[in-house]
């Protein structure tokens, strides 16, 4: 009867069963369900298009700029949800962490998945907007360059799970981490390639910018439809700086995950 | 089933608190210099525990409230990790600590068992084996789809106790959750509970009730000021138990 899990199937049973879970409470508790994960990047979208194609003259990014917007601000949603919940990766579930023994990247890590799986269902947004282009002058045309994409989502998960476990044992200790990181959050949302795009930037900021690790990974995403985005120095920023905050962040858990199991 | 499992080794066991755990240090600690920062004193409720379990026994631990009976409980659990000294657990533990925690309030019963079965180590078909049997024991047969905040706290603590104590695990910890339920719940909680000893299980078991000591356990651990003060038969434990702290008849 009984039967050994190994350490990789139980963490991927595990880390399923919890984001399932997510999804089905989020799902089951609101009536518009399927809809609030797209109602939000759709109204932050509409009010950037409202603001900088009908208010002001809009001098950056490219037409169609609700797609341009979007390439951007879909993936935004993804990352800013998995590290704002992950200031509470902790405390939100400090009874069921402190019964059951699943490695603990877990807590951390099924917050970025339940997230992404979120960013994958809200591609159709997107899709509906490229297929209304194609009947005004400035269609969006996929390109090849969408191949970039089975590289910007594991790249992405990687950065935000880094983050993510730099960011949940910290908070523990420091409670004002948690408005702090909302606040480098809210910041970010500017520093970062969404509203423009990164060659929008003035010279003299454009290598800085590139260091923004979310700035490779954008122009990724973005040069589906437009080629031109594609910054090979940027990504390989982004990647180099992945693989430092995952290794930053698995040194950071592994160090605080004792005393985070007393504190909570 | 390999020989050794459901051994438990404690070796030197420690683990260290903070006394004043509400006062969490904020930014201004961090930047604040070594001799400035505020020193939280600090507490060892466990320390120099060492004893060795053997598949099958039933240990009952016995101390009186804050001497690190549940600390002790949590860290074989794994759930808590030691700053000193190691826990060796051969299998799995079926942890009946906090037990209704994991359950989500906007789920229903049936949501319910399948996660925390499942986040337990039990796979999709054992769950749907003894799903009837665990909704049976906790007495919920008209509550399947019920969502779990619509339970009473009785009927909480007997769906947390059918779907735990039915894990296949080789250990199973007990921290006093059969303080809480019914005369005839609590009935049935031992019953199982002496089911599972007779199959071989080992147990670990906190409670203040001599007579459930007496009742399962063989061997007693008497903790005091975060030590391993006796290590013995439970009859002896408990005698000792009584005599330092006991109400004198």
């Amino acid at each position: 009867m009984r039967r050994r899990w190994s350490p990789l199937a139980r963490y991927r049973r595990s880390l399923w069963i919890l984001t399932t879970r997510d999804l089905k409470v989020r799902y089951s508790t609101s009536a518009l369900g399927y809809l609030w994960s797209i109602l939000d990047p759709l109204v932050m979208a509409g009010i950037y298009w409202f603001v900088f194609t009908q208010v002001f003259d809009r001098t950056v990014g490219h037409e169609p700029y609700i797609v341009f917007l979007l390439t951007g601000l879909l993936p935004w949603m993804w990352f800013t949800g998995a590290i704002s919940d992950s200031t509470r990766a902790f405390t939100k579930e400090a009874k069921l962490i402190r019964s059951t023994t699943i490695p603990r990247t877990i807590w951390v890590a099924r917050l970025v998945l339940s997230k992404g799986i979120e960013f994958v269902a809200s591609i159709p947004v997107l899709a509906i907007f490229v297929i209304v282009s194609l009947t005004t002058d400035h269609p969006a045309i996929v390109g090849v360059d969408a191949l970039w994409w089975l590289l910007a989502i594991p790249l992405q998960a990687g950065l935000t799970l880094g983050i993510g476990l730099l960011v949940a044992p910290l908070v523990v200790f420091f409670r004002d981490l948690e408005r702090a990181v909302k606040l480098v959050l809210r910041f970010l949302f500017y520093a970062s390639p969404i509203i423009y795009g990164l060659h929008d930037l003035p010279a003299e900021f454009q290598f800085w910018g590139a260091f923004n690790p979310l700035a490779g990974i954008f122009s990724l995403y973005r040069s589906a439809f437009f080629p031109e985005q594609f910054d090979a120095f940027a990504v390989l920023i982004s990647c180099v700086m992945t693989v430092l905050f995952l290794v930053a962040g698995f040194l950071v858990y592994r160090a605080g995950i004792r005393r985070v199991l007393k504190e909570i | 089933m390999a020989p050794a499992e459901g051994a438990i080794r404690v070796h030197d066991l420690g683990i260290q608190f903070k006394r004043n755990r509400a006062a969490r240090r904020s930014f201004k600690d961090l930047f604040a210099g070594r001799t400035r920062r505020r020193k939280p004193d600090e507490f060892w409720p466990l320390r120099h525990v060492s004893f060795d379990v053997a598949p099958g026994e039933a240990i009952g631990v016995v101390g009186r409230n804050g001497q690190g009976k549940s600390t002790l409980l949590k860290l074989v659990a794994q759930v808590m990790l030691p700053d000193e000294g190691s826990v060796t657990v051969e299998g799995g533990v079926a942890p009946l600590i906090e037990i209704t925690g994991g359950f989500v309030n906007d789920l229903t019963v049936r949501d319910n068992v399948n996660l925390t079965a499942g986040l337990h180590g039990m796979t999709t078909r054992e769950i749907a084996a003894s799903f009837d049997e665990i909704i049976a024991f906790a007495e919920l047969e008209k509550f399947v789809d019920t969502p779990y905040k619509h339970l009473s706290s009785g009927m909480k603590v007997r769906l947390a106790f059918a779907v735990i104590s039915r894990l296949e695990e080789p250990i199973i910890l007990v921290d006093e959750v059969l303080a809480v339920g019914d005369a005839a719940f609590r009935a049935k909680c031992y019953t199982r509970i002496e089911e599972l000893l007779a199959g071989g299980r080992t147990l670990f078991f906190v409670s203040h009730s001599e007579k459930d000591l007496l009742r399962f356990c063989t061997r007693g651990l008497y903790l005091d000021k975060g030590e391993l003060v006796l290590d013995g038969p439970i009859g002896e434990v408990v005698k000792r138990y009584n005599a330092d702290y006991g109400v004198k008849g």
